[in-house]
């Protein structure tokens, strides 16, 4: 399957001009400077892919700023990937991070037998529609608010809040009951077997019910199901669509209103100022930068205010998939969330389950308190609660 | 043919259960295997989840009885990952009850019998059941790569 000339023509790393303006906006790179993207490539080439692999092709965090910047498109994060696929065959180890337990639940799911209760979270007010070819992509939000429930995430919220946000604009949807993990983070991480595994078992339970539209709330699961099964299966013609392409488009036109936030409890915050983080599959994948903020601009008395490094420029979360997470990756972590902070926001509100539970992981492993406590919120979460008061009236 | 049960054993009142059960002869099946960790605090969700994935039909946490444990903190952080885990199997649809916590008082053989042929009975019972789950085991090399403690 590792063919180095088809990886090396495909990402093409022949045009590498060995500037290094990857490594310069690289944020890895810049808190560990053994990491060094441009070396990298030069190495492999100059090589032709023998000899050892360098244990740092584990540190990449795929948030695709090396690409961003590139003069020349070289995509670096595919060849990385390609690398560590090649790595793995050769049977190098992955460091999991959390012992190994998203992946474990990832492999299992991959099993063809498998008959998940995955939705025992639904509230009774969703309205699902049946025999309907449009189906909500919940992702792994139900297995992430079990495995980081220390850190208090509540992941399930955003897709109940998308759940709701969709109910309230009267799009038909359904749910999958036995829908997979989209296996992003494996593929990242080179495990192809167990990728395709999961995207197979996906595109079984797709066409076993007829879907012909899928709507995800995760950027990951959304880029990976347009993205990357294309380019993986055959005979896949399934259109994926993010809930903030859905959602921004219903508000311009003045189909959908948002209310006001009620905030919880007697506490009333207002002005309210929030952030918006842009998730890198979301933002620099995905080109989605204007729909989340139109989305939250709608919503009434919130402020947005912009953080230094915004929209393509966006500061990773520091996530990679559930592997080699260290010192660089809270380093990164830190200082996206003290950005955050120097807005003067209330709250920092995002599109990815995945950057919530690393910003809160984060400030959990705050030492010395010199990581900034900020409220983190899902998007679909905060656009939902500017809902409810309309609901019950 | 029993089914396959993976047993963490701490390794002070765990460990001597197993011992005492071996000395005073008392059988259980062999497809019951035996991982020694220094302290069940050593074992973590994903340790758990990895011996599912590599085909155990059940896993048994075998530790010191409440408030014994050889080390300073005590059980806490093993029911943390055991609530944990049994979240996340009953999600996945393998059934939370395939994963039993046995803290015994040292040197209880006939009781670590007992709860292993309950945990047995336990697994018969829900794979003959409609929750009835064939278990894949992934190739045993991966097993080598993966589950080094």
């Amino acid at each position: 399957m590792f063919d180095l000339q088809n990886v090396i023509n495909d990402t093409r790393i022949r045009l590498c001009l060995d500037c290094g303006k990857c490594t310069v906006v690289c944020p890895v790179a810049r808190y560990d400077p053994e990491f060094n993207p441009r070396r990298i490539v030069q190495e492999v080439l100059r090589q032709n892919g023998r000899g050892p692999m360098d244990e740092k092709i584990w540190s990449c965090i795929s948030c695709n700023m090396c690409m961003e910047r590139c003069n020349y498109n070289v995509k670096f994060t595919d060849f990385i990937r390609a690398l560590r696929y090649k790595a793995l065959a050769e049977g190098a180890e992955i460091q999991y991070s959390h012992g190994g337990a998203p992946q474990a639940t990832m492999h299992i799911m991959a099993q063809r037998d498998i008959k998940q209760n995955r939705l025992n979270w639904l509230p009774k007010d969703i309205k699902l529609s049946k025999q309907c070819d449009t189906a909500f992509f919940i992702g792994c939000a139900p297995y992430f608010d079990i495995l980081f429930s220390d850190l208090g995430v509540k992941t399930v919220e955003g897709s109940k809040g998308a759940l709701r946000l969709l109910n309230q604009a009267q799009v038909p949807f359904t749910l999958l009951p036995n829908e997979r993990c989209c296996g992003r983070d494996l593929l990242l991480s080179g495990d192809m077997e167990g990728f395709l595994a999961l995207a197979r078992s996906n595109v079984h339970e797709f066409s076993r019910r007829g879907i012909k539209n899928v709507i995800t709330n995760c950027p990951e699961c959304y880029y990976t199901l347009k993205v990357d099964y294309p380019k993986f299966l055959e005979n896949w013609d399934i259109n994926v669509m993010h809930i903030t392409e859905i959602i921004a488009p219903l508000i311009e036109s003045g189909k959908l209103a948002l209310g006001s936030l009620k905030p919880v409890g007697a506490a009333a915050l207002a002005p309210y100022k929030v952030t918006y983080h842009d998730p890198c599959t979301l933002g620099r994948y995905s080109r989605i930068f204007d729909q989340p903020r139109c989305i939250l601009a709608s919503i009434e008395g919130l402020e947005v205010v912009e953080m230094a490094d915004n929209r393509e420029k966006a500061l990773c979360c520091g996530a990679s998939p559930w592997a080699h997470c260290g010192a660089v990756n809270k380093q990164i972590q830190k200082e996206r969330l003290a950005q955050a902070g120097a807005t003067g926001a209330n709250m920092l509100v995002t599109a990815c389950p995945k950057c919530q539970i690393h910003l809160k992981c984060a400030q959990k492993s705050a030492e010395n308190n010199d990581v900034c406590q900020i409220e983190i919120q899902d998007i679909c979460t905060l656009a939902a609660q500017s809902l409810l008061p309309q609901e019950i009236s | 043919m029993y089914p396959r049960v993976l047993v963490f054993a701490c390794n002070w009142g765990g460990w001597s259960c197993i011992e005492t059960a071996t000395n005073l002869g008392l059988h259980y099946p062999v497809s019951v295997k035996v991982v020694k960790v220094s302290c069940l605090s050593r074992v973590h969700v994903g340790l758990i989840l990895k011996a599912f994935e590599f085909g155990a039909s059940g896993v048994m946490l075998l530790g010191c009885e409440q408030g014994r444990c050889h080390f300073s903190a005590d059980s806490e952080y093993i029911i943390n990952e055991y609530e944990k885990a049994r979240s996340i199997l009953e999600t996945l649809g393998i059934w939370k009850d395939r994963l039993v916590l046995a803290q015994l008082p040292a040197f209880d053989g006939r009781q670590f019998v007992m709860q292993v042929m309950k945990l047995i009975a336990e697994i018969e019972r829900i794979s003959t059941s409609k929750h009835a789950r064939t278990v894949e085991p992934r190739p045993a090399q991966d097993i080598k790569v993966q589950l080094h403690l």
